[in-house]
């Protein structure tokens, strides 16, 4: 043989083996279809019943049908004795795994006891049914958007950002799509511990919670009797929590502007019950003392039932008061999340703590601020131990004084936004405990690689992932 | 209570005459710049106070007096002592 017979010699074994790789291939596609279409059969499928349809998208199986493994050593003749048995026939051979198969049940009967009929045979490895989770994705409805009736809700980026002044699009908490799914709930109290609240502000007035008839007057020991009809005033424990500087009224607006009325803008709930609490003063400042009579009042208005389940404490300080955590604790223990302001001197939790976001209570998320290009605001601080989450805090839209609206920015605007969130959970899922609505807050956020290592999620809030 | 920026000037430094013991006109006024703080309480809390956290926009006023310079911190609501002797007043 010439050294050219060997060279063609060679390029056809090349070729062959091409070829024989290539059939194996495919033989592994065919095997692989056939499965998908025996089990889920075309016809099955366009005579299933909206319960089955139903079922399908909850991934719960369509029908009777199951997977059975067979021990080995069981034969082909013992199997078909017990399908006939039980009147059903198998669906599928599983030809990679000797021993399984896919049994479908003529008799219709539920899943569960034919998977239990199986499951008690001595000839059965195991049973379970057979999951189309396939068909899900298939047929999920298109996602639409739901956008509320305000005015002013395109200047909002924080709930939808379209890219507008220079923002980045999609940088938001996908609020439009959570609404989908809720838009917040009347049954829901959350607690603004702040400046007071202008509650006579349109935006806001039909979500203020006052004290239900049937509740008597708050007593205190030592403040005595107070009307608290519009809700706590404790710098001169008076019943009036009317806000004088704006930046709690601003909070307010955050979580609860009326949404879809036309006016102004939205809150990240459309509707919600905004408890007032006021213990700053004019300027923006208060005493810690008044901060725990404040947290003290929703403790004991928990007690009484009303179902405030949020506290938001756009505020802090880096002094450690021992006090205050222990009142917050006591919130934590009646059930109430504590959502705080990470604070704003753009420096690290973990070596300079700010309360009362750094308290070690199981209750607390500590809010960073991000700006509209989901970068963390020169401001904020962070803190991988000590910090939960992100949210937009950078000139974000909201209610002021006299029916006004204003742009402001500080972990103070993010903090709220995150109560907001956790009221819309609180909505969908209202006996949810408060450690598991700290976790499903937690685990709603969009990664960032912006904040990884800076914060403990790394994440920002998404709304959307929170009420899924 | 709304202060102008002069109104926070004349403040802080009749406190600093005050606090040093020296007649007003003693006190030189160094600097007046317009700046944003990062809370409510200009980021000059007293002890046991808490603020807002949201960006302030205020004044920093420099002033002279015995050859040291001291900072007071304003907006419209208050007027700040800046770390004197090492603590924040607000006045």
């Amino acid at each position: 043989m010439n050294r050219n017979n060997i060279l063609i010699h060679l390029a056809l074994a090349v070729v062959l083996i091409l070829i024989a790789a290539f059939a194996g291939q495919l033989n592994r596609w065919r095997t692989q279809w056939k499965h998908r279409v025996h089990m889920i059969p075309t016809a099955e499928k366009q005579r299933a019943s909206t319960a089955d349809e139903i079922a399908l998208a909850e991934g719960r199986p369509s029908r009777a049908e199951l997977l059975v493994k067979f021990k080995s050593g069981v034969s082909s003749e013992a199997i078909d004795g017990i399908l006939e048995r039980f009147h059903d026939r198998i669906e599928d051979r599983i030809e990679n795994d000797p021993g399984l198969d896919a049994i479908d049940d003529l008799d219709d009967a539920d899943v569960a006891s034919t998977v239990a009929q199986y499951s008690a045979l001595p000839e059965v490895e195991y049973a379970e049914p057979n999951y189309e989770i396939e068909l899900d994705a298939v047929d999920a409805p298109p996602f639409v958007p739901v956008l509320p009736h305000d005015p002013r809700f395109t200047d909002q980026w924080a709930l939808a950002n379209s890219g507008q002044r220079g923002g980045k699009e999609g940088a938001d908490i996908s609020a439009t799509r959570a609404w989908a799914r809720t838009t917040g709930s009347d049954k829901v109290v959350v607690a603004v511990l702040d400046s007071g609240v202008d509650y006579t502000h349109e935006d806001l007035a039909p979500n203020m919670w006052t004290r239900p008839g049937n509740l008597a007057p708050y007593h205190d020991n030592e403040l005595g009797t107070i009307d608290d009809t519009n809700g706590f005033n404790a710098i001169d424990s008076s019943s009036d929590p009317m806000d004088e500087n704006g930046h709690g009224t601003h909070c307010a607006g955050i979580i609860g502007a009326e949404g879809s009325n036309d006016i102004g803008i939205s809150g990240v709930n459309w509707k919600v019950q905004i408890m007032p609490l006021k213990f700053m003063n004019a300027g923006g400042f208060g005493t810690t003392k008044d901060a725990i009579e404040a947290i003290n009042y929703v403790i004991d208005r928990k007690k009484d039932g009303v179902n405030v389940r949020i506290i938001s404490a756009s505020w802090g300080s880096t002094q450690k008061s021992r006090a205050l955590e222990e009142v917050i604790r006591k919130a934590y223990e009646s059930d109430i999340l504590f959502v705080a302001a990470s604070g704003n001197a753009s420096t690290n939790n973990d070596r300079t703590p700010h309360f009362p976001s750094s308290y070690n209570v199981p209750n607390v998320i500590s809010v960073a601020a991000l700006d509209r290009n989901d970068q963390l605001a020169r401001f904020s601080n962070y803190g991988v131990k000590s910090v939960a989450i992100a949210a937009p805090g950078v000139d974000i839209l909201s209610t002021w004084l006299g029916n006004q609206y204003e742009e402001k920015s500080g972990t103070s605007m993010a903090t709220p936004v995150v109560a907001g969130v956790a009221a819309l959970i609180v909505a969908e899922h209202p006996r949810i405990s408060v450690d598991d609505l700290k976790k499903k807050v937690l685990a709603s956020v969009d990664p960032l690689a912006e904040l990884k290592g800076k914060i403990a999620t790394g994440g920002r809030i998404n709304a959307a992932k929170a009420v899924d | 209570m709304s202060l102008s920026k002069q109104d926070a000037v004349e403040k802080a430094r009749k406190d600093l005459a005050q606090r040093l013991n020296v007649d007003a006109s003693a006190i030189k006024e160094q600097a007046v710049e317009d700046d944003d703080f990062p809370d409510m309480a200009l980021g000059a809390p007293e002890d046991g106070e808490m603020s807002g956290q949201m960006i302030t926009s205020g004044w920093r006023i420099r002033l002279g007096a015995n050859g040291q310079s001291y900072e007071y911190r304003a907006d419209k609501n208050q007027v700040r002592l800046y770390k004197y002797k090492g603590k924040n007043y607000r006045l």
